[in-house]
């Protein structure tokens, strides 16, 4: 079973990504070894985090966002612990929390009773975390209506510029979806790597990163664990990693955590090496 | 003594109007019906059923289903805010989970409702660049099934084929039904299709109201000159190839 978009790293298909010729090269010892991720505002924007399961742990902070249409800007937040109403947020921050222990996650919910205005509420998730600082961003969701092309542009780029990492699954769509996208985010798919360290990444995008997300084992609801597979369960994987980074170097922008992410993905060519730039002839 | 001809016209569009969507081409369930079908076929899976959001989209609704448990699934009705299918209508993102037992909620919800609890589900959103349509889900796939490891990718292709497919349907229906109740609405009255079609915009329910009211303005067209319909030809191909992204239309 492989999510679209994760054939592109098969063993064999994926070329090597370029080498930067650095002094001294960027190691995993380097870039997050020690790192906990401590200090680091990690927001999963989903369906809830269940703050109760034990792979997930403390939740920092927590909203509800509902579709209004009387309320200002036809959102309507509450503050304050929710449940998760699938068990997805929940193996998401799970599988961040597994990589960063000691970040700070806050759950973002955008999805619930009805789908109506749900990009509205998904955008409002997105605003709420630039507009309250968070440094990682996981959106395991999209949405494929261009009429939300505009909206989600600005908010894009006003996170690329405010240092918000945004991390965000491909989904199976043909067309274009939302935020996934835009270049300046961290796109996910899965690779067929179980080793969470083991990710790739792509030089040709515009899908650019891929990391485990196919038959993982996953948080669920009730404290459960599940088997599951998906583009989804990959973003976590890398917004985990970026919380690590981010906690041993804060304020990195979003272009230099790219940067380390690609010198130490699984096919980075060997640092001015005879093969770092056999990317030109592959591709 | 038989009905006057402006009568029988106006009963006639009723009539064409309530049959339309049962008598054309293809009704949207044998559509349905055939797409799980082949689904379930191509993905060697021991069921696949497809569920369709309501219009107020609070609820999936499993409209055909086809293989294990098919006849039980049919009908049963589920808030997009639960389970899996929920999820994914919710996210846009497909998921396939291994081993549902061992979400105890669900399974629970699911062998109540179905008598059948799977061990595999793989659920892919129907959408279209426009709206988010349904879930389709294949239950049980056979580990050695043909199209292997490819296969959420593959259903995902098929899905956006099924939801075009749906769209397309949905789309000619309504339009269909818009016109006969126009032609109803003026033969009734003594009014011109066009202020028929105007005043079916102003009381149906988006998409139908823009539709009847685009229908309005190309009645009007057909009446003015060669010259201006030209134009107005010229101008509608240039904005849905601007408002479609695709360069090569005009």
């Amino acid at each position: 079973m492989k999510p679209a978009w994760s054939w592109q790293f098969e063993a064999g298909r994926l070329a090597l990504a370029p080498a930067l010729a650095l002094p001294s090269p960027i190691t995993a010892d380097w870039a997050w070894a020690g790192s906990t991720g401590a200090g680091v505002r990690v927001a999963v924007v989903d369906s809830g985090v269940d703050a109760g399961h034990p792979a997930v742990g403390q939740v920092a902070g927590a909203v509800a966002l509902t579709y209004d249409p009387d309320a200002p800007d036809q959102v309507r937040a509450a503050d304050g612990p929710h449940e998760d109403l699938f068990g997805h947020g929940t193996a998401c921050a799970g599988i961040i929390r597994s990589l960063a222990p000691e970040a700070e996650l806050y759950s973002v919910r955008v999805l619930g009773a009805r789908l109506t205005g749900k990009g509205t509420v998904f955008a409002a998730g997105l605003r709420w975390a630039i507009a309250n600082r968070m440094q990682v961003v996981n959106l395991s969701l999209s949405t494929g209506k261009r009429d939300y092309f505009a909206v989600f542009h600005e908010l894009v780029d006003e996170a690329y510029f405010a240092k918000v990492m945004l991390v965000c699954a491909v989904n199976n769509v043909a067309g274009p979806t939302y935020p996934s996208q835009y270049a300046s985010v961290f796109s996910v798919a899965a690779n067929e790597a179980t080793d969470p360290y083991r990710y790739d990444y792509n030089p040709a995008p515009p899908v650019e990163f891929g990391a485990p997300g196919i038959d993982i084992e996953v948080p669920w609801l009730g404290g459960s664990t599940i088997k599951a597979t998906g583009n989804s369960f990959a973003a976590p994987h890398i917004a985990g990693l970026v919380a690590r980074i981010l906690g041993k170097h804060p304020g990195l922008t979003p272009f230099q955590v790219k940067t380390i992410l690609l010198a130490l993905a699984s096919n980075a060519a060997p640092p001015g090496g005879p093969d770092s730039d056999r990317h030109l002839l592959v591709r | 003594m038989p009905d006057p001809p402006e009568r029988l016209l106006e009963r006639v569009a009723t009539l064409a109007a309530d049959l339309g969507p049962a008598l054309a081409p293809i009704g949207q369930l044998e559509l349905l019906r055939s797409i799980t079908a082949a689904a379930r076929e191509l993905f060697d899976a021991a069921a696949c059923s497809l569920a369709l959001l309501d219009e107020a989209q609070e609820t999936l609704t499993f409209h055909v289903a086809s293989g294990a448990g098919a006849q039980e699934v049919v009908g049963q009705r589920v808030p997009v805010d639960r389970g899996i299918a929920g999820w994914v209508v919710s996210s846009g993102q497909p998921v396939a989970v291994a081993d549902v037992a061992r979400d105890p909620r669900f399974a629970a919800e699911v062998a109540e409702a179905t008598g059948y609890v799977p061990r595999s589900v793989l659920a892919m959103p129907l959408q279209t660049e426009r709206d988010m349509l349904g879930v389709i889900e294949l239950l049980d796939q056979r580990d050695d099934a043909p199209a292997g490891r490819r296969d959420m990718e593959l259903l995902g292709l098929f899905a956006n084929q099924a939801a075009l497919a749906i769209e397309a349907s949905r789309v000619f229906s309504s339009l269909g039904q818009a016109l006969f109740k126009a032609v109803g609405l003026a033969a009734a009255g003594d009014r011109d299709l066009a202020s028929a079609l105007d005043e079916l915009a102003r009381h149906a329910p988006d998409p139908a109201a823009e539709l009847a009211e685009l229908a309005g303005a190309f009645a009007r067209l057909g009446q003015v000159g060669p010259a201006e319909r030209a134009a107005a030809t010229r101008l509608v191909r240039e904005f849905l190839a601007y408002a479609t992204g695709d360069r090569r239309l005009p």
